[in-house]
């Protein structure tokens, strides 16, 4: 009873919010029920019976959360999960509005929660977790995080709130520093890659600080091998074959974090074959690599967030691909932390947009990239990328920040899907 | 004959893609026709025969022992670069490095090589974050980038690289950013500066161009990118509230 009022002033403000913008999924009613009602968070997060799992670092998260929640509920579980676009407090407790009953309860046994590494800190003070997963420390968004450093640290203080176990992973450096730390009733499970997976990322696996040497077979669970789609991972010397959402060695390290964490989670309840066959069904994941139907065409969403990501998944990119729209929006002040990369692959794109279009731009013509179009206006650019005839060949392909992604998203009228 | 540019330590100092000044330099000496390469010197072992610029970037404060330990092996050389008149970039903490030394606020240091007058002390406001606008001294060209650091610069007021117009720089009330020795320049500007601001790019290879016996003239490409370095350039100086009449009358021709 005694958070009534309060969800009642959320709902208010939810349902005024939709009527303002329609189709939107706003973090203002998450923003006044936090204000009403300040012990409400914490009081729901705590409230799940078979309690709450948490996947936070800089790369990652949100794959493998769905993954995790897709093996959980394939083994049975009601499971509790935040869309990836509500990983922050207030974001996070409008989600939980969506699901819960008049008196703020949430339906489900298991929470498994995407937590953002700068926000997470602040939202799980006072809050206590059976489990968290550590995915990585990249150089992130350089004006939000300043050094590799604070990241740790922030990921540190989460990993503290875990009360049975804490899933790293192996091969980052800071990650294995975090793992020394945790209290003496707290696991310590690691998920890694083997040297055949290392071998056969040229770039690296785009961590901060990676631990020189693999995981031992045995260790831990590991990424034996990944070839397109296909993946092998390594359960303590069982191997397990696996399809992944898309091409790229994350997607492959992601699926081995969420096997890791499922069976963390799962103890004796798990099944290896259960857990493979939920892995393998897992469609492609929002805003990355993600297949649309829109305005009677098929059109690729590449979401980039950091030098890691963006690498990535500009390499997963048909090389060859001739229709490429390429936007980055305000949320990335300085695009300087994206230089690193080498989007040569690329060879030409279509239209450059977004608010540092000129940014965008002269970052690609430094890889050699040719450019048709410099349009700032991503409304006009998205419109006339779609008006234009079938791509000559693969398909059109629009590579996003995360701004630029939300703006397309509501120019196109499309919602985000849980 | 090519122009050989090399990155000192990249896998320590490209935390803002500051080493990248490096693959700028030689794009733009292959627009104009000229061969180039960048060789990564991650130690002493790594050095090719012939050295026309070199760029260090800037790294994490957890990184500064480590680099200035394997710096300590190049000391003679990034000495007698400086003298022969090499171009030298140096970026946030590389630029630190080759001060005479970087005070911590636990009221440790680290020494540094003692290449460019003036030493890092901290800031008492904290970490600087935000768009950098500099009036180059000689030129009056504008400069423009992004700061970053957790320090500020003093000791070198004799040879900055010039005045602040928007943004800290070296801080402190100096009203001034960075410091040059020659072909030496230390600065705060960190990412891609060289892309951002092409006449300094042309300068530094006009440098090496003429150290080789070469001529350097930009290339049919060069002014397609630098295109894009001005649209890149007049939203850095909206954003940092500079005014564009003042701004483009001082820029470069494109």
């Amino acid at each position: 009873m005694r958070y009534a009022p309060a969800i009642l002033a959320g709902r208010l403000t939810r349902f005024a919010a939709r009527l303002r913008k329609p189709g939107g999924g706003s973090a203002v009613p998450g923003l006044v029920v936090n204000r009403i009602a300040p012990g409400y968070l914490k009081r729901t997060l705590s409230g799940f019976p078979q309690g709450l799992v948490v996947v936070t670092g800089s790369s990652g998260k949100s794959t493998t959360t769905k993954m995790l929640v897709a093996v959980l509920r394939a083994h049975g579980i009601d499971v509790f999960t935040n869309p990836s676009t509500a990983n922050i407090s207030q974001g996070l407790t409008s989600a939980l509005l969506e699901r819960a009953d008049w008196q703020g309860r949430v339906p489900g046994e298991m929470a498994v929660l995407e937590m953002d590494e700068g926000h997470g800190a602040l939202v799980m003070q006072g809050v206590d977790a059976r489990t968290v997963t550590l995915m990585n420390v990249m150089v992130d968004q350089v004006d939000r995080f300043h050094d590799s450093e604070m990241v740790a640290g922030m990921l540190a203080r989460i990993a503290a709130r875990a009360r049975e176990s804490v899933i790293v992973n192996a091969d980052d450096a800071y990650l294995e520093q975090i793992a020394t730390r945790v209290g003496a009733d707290v696991s310590v499970r690691r998920f890694g890659v083997s040297e055949t997976v290392v071998a056969a990322s040229p770039r690296g696996l785009g961590y901060a600080k990676t631990v020189e040497t693999r995981l031992a077979a045995g260790d831990g669970v590991r990424l034996e091998s990944v070839d397109g789609r296909n993946a092998v991972i390594d359960d303590h010397g069982s191997a397990v074959a696996i399809t992944l959402p898309a091409r790229g060695t994350h997607y492959g390290v992601d699926a081995t974090a969420a096997y890791a964490t499922a069976q963390a989670v799962l103890g004796g309840r798990f099944d290896s074959a259960v857990t493979a066959a939920a892995l393998s069904a897992i469609p492609a994941v929002f805003g990355r690599g993600e297949r649309v139907n829109v305005r009677g065409q098929e059109v690729d969403f590449v979401l980039v967030q950091n030098t890691a990501s963006y690498q990535l998944n500009v390499d997963s990119i048909e090389p060859g691909t001739s229709d490429i729209l390429f936007a980055i929006g305000s949320d990335v002040r300085d695009p300087s932390y994206f230089w690193p990369a080498d989007a040569s692959s690329l060879g030409r794109v279509s239209i450059v947009s977004g608010s540092k279009s000129a940014e965008a731009a002269l970052m690609l013509s430094y890889d050699g990239v040719a450019i048709d179009r410099v349009e700032p206006d991503l409304a006009t650019a998205v419109d006339d990328f779609l008006a234009a005839p079938p791509p000559a060949f693969g398909t059109k392909t629009i590579v996003f920040s995360a701004d630029s992604m939300r703006r397309t998203r509501a120019h196109l009228g499309l919602t985000g899907a849980e | 004959m090519t122009l050989t540019i090399i990155t000192l330590l990249p896998s320590l100092q490209n935390t803002n893609g500051d080493a990248e000044n490096a693959a700028v330099l030689a794009k733009r000496a292959g627009w104009a026709g000229l061969d180039a390469r960048v060789v990564a010197v991650e130690s002493r072992d790594d050095l090719p025969e012939r050295v026309d610029a070199i760029v260090i970037g800037s790294g994490t404060d957890a990184a500064l022992d480590v680099a200035r330990t394997r710096l300590l092996d190049l000391h003679d050389d990034l000495r007698r670069w400086g003298t022969e008149g090499v171009p030298i970039l140096a970026v946030g903490t590389g630029w630190e490095l080759l001060s005479w030394g970087i005070e911590l606020p636990d009221g440790s240091g680290v020494e540094g090589l003692g290449i460019l007058p003036g030493r890092a002390v901290p800031h008492p406001a904290g970490r600087i974050t935000g768009d950098l606008v500099v009036s180059e001294r000689g030129t009056k060209q504008l400069l423009v980038g992004f700061e970053n650091h957790a320090r500020a610069y003093v000791g070198a007021e004799g040879s900055p690289l010039g005045r602040v117009r928007a943004g800290e720089g070296n801080a402190l009330g100096s009203g001034q950013e960075g410091v040059v020795m020659g072909a030496v320049i230390g600065t705060h500007l960190h990412g891609p500066v060289l892309a951002k601001n092409p006449h300094l790019a042309d300068r530094l290879l006009r440098t090496m161009a003429e150290r080789a016996g070469l001529s350097y003239e930009r290339g049919e490409q060069t002014r397609v990118v630098d295109a894009y370095a001005e649209s890149a350039r007049i939203a850095h100086l909206a954003a940092a509230g500079v005014d564009l009449e003042s701004a483009t009358a001082t820029s470069p021709d494109v």
